[in-house]
């Protein structure tokens, strides 16, 4: 499956939506639409993991990066929707599972913002 | 008896999707589970991303070549290049804090193949690097 990344943009919140895989090559792709939603000022951000089936190092530093950023001054957060038991696996030893908030699926993160 | 099955591939990212569906399809092949299949290729991926960005630093982009052994107890993978030697040592756990502090964000990658591969052993010989990782098959569950 081809890596596709999509932001939508509602009222309160953006929603970034991945699908395939996050790996080195395609990690530049996510960091770039994660900058511009920040760089257009919008700070309350939930990433869609329902469609992704894979994410190496390069995504969790991407992610990381993100959410250093949103965090600034307080202005927002970067919440993570659909995460897969796989995926998880990798958050829970990386130590990053108390760093995100984890939600079961979008509709619950976007209205926890 | 074990079977054996083998791919080469340029040591560049775009490779590594191909390099980590290699491993799937011959893990689905051989009845390995889910949950094993994924962390063979996490480790793989980023013990080959490190060999592309590290290992053939500076140099052109050679091969990468992968060799996948499954027996009835475990998978063995061995990950062969031709680039500057580098060992990757156990690492300790990244500091995410310190991430979050703006420090560099780095020493996931080895962090993963440590954490979930059963062994991990690299030589450097003349005819190249070897990463080999061992992962223990998981225990089938019989129907009582």
């Amino acid at each position: 499956m081809a890596t596709k990344i999509v932001s939508k943009e509602y009222k309160r919140v953006d929603l970034v939506e991945i699908s395939g895989r996050i790996d080195s090559s395609t990690a530049p792709q996510l960091e770039q639409t994660l900058n511009k939603v920040i760089k257009d000022g919008r700070f309350h951000i939930v990433v869609d993991m329902a469609d992704m089936d894979f994410m190496s190092s390069a995504g969790l530093r991407a992610l990381l990066s993100a959410l250093k950023q949103v965090r600034r001054f307080n202005r927002g957060d970067l919440r993570l929707a659909a995460m897969s038991s796989k995926v998880k696996k990798a958050f829970e030893l990386a130590g990053l599972l108390d760093v995100f908030q984890v939600f079961d699926n979008s509709v619950d993160a976007v209205g926890s913002f | 008896m074990s079977q054996k099955f083998r791919i080469a591939r340029a040591a560049e990212l775009e490779s590594l999707g191909v390099l980590r569906d290699f491993i799937h399809d011959q893990c689905a092949r051989a009845g390995i589970d889910d949950a094993t299949t994924y962390e063979l290729k996490l480790a793989a991926d980023e013990a080959c991303t490190n060999i592309i960005t590290h290992g053939y630093a500076q140099m052109n982009p050679g091969s990468l070549i992968l060799d996948l052994e499954i027996d009835a107890h475990q998978v063995v993978l061995r990950i062969t290049d031709f680039g500057h030697p580098f060992e990757p040592s156990e690492p300790i756990a990244p500091d995410v804090q310190a991430a979050l502090d703006d420090q560099p964000t780095s020493g996931f990658g080895l962090f993963f193949i440590y954490s979930v591969m059963d062994a991990v052993d690299y030589r450097a010989t003349e005819e190249g690097n070897c990463l080999m990782l061992t992962k223990r098959r998981a225990p089938k569950v019989v129907p009582v």
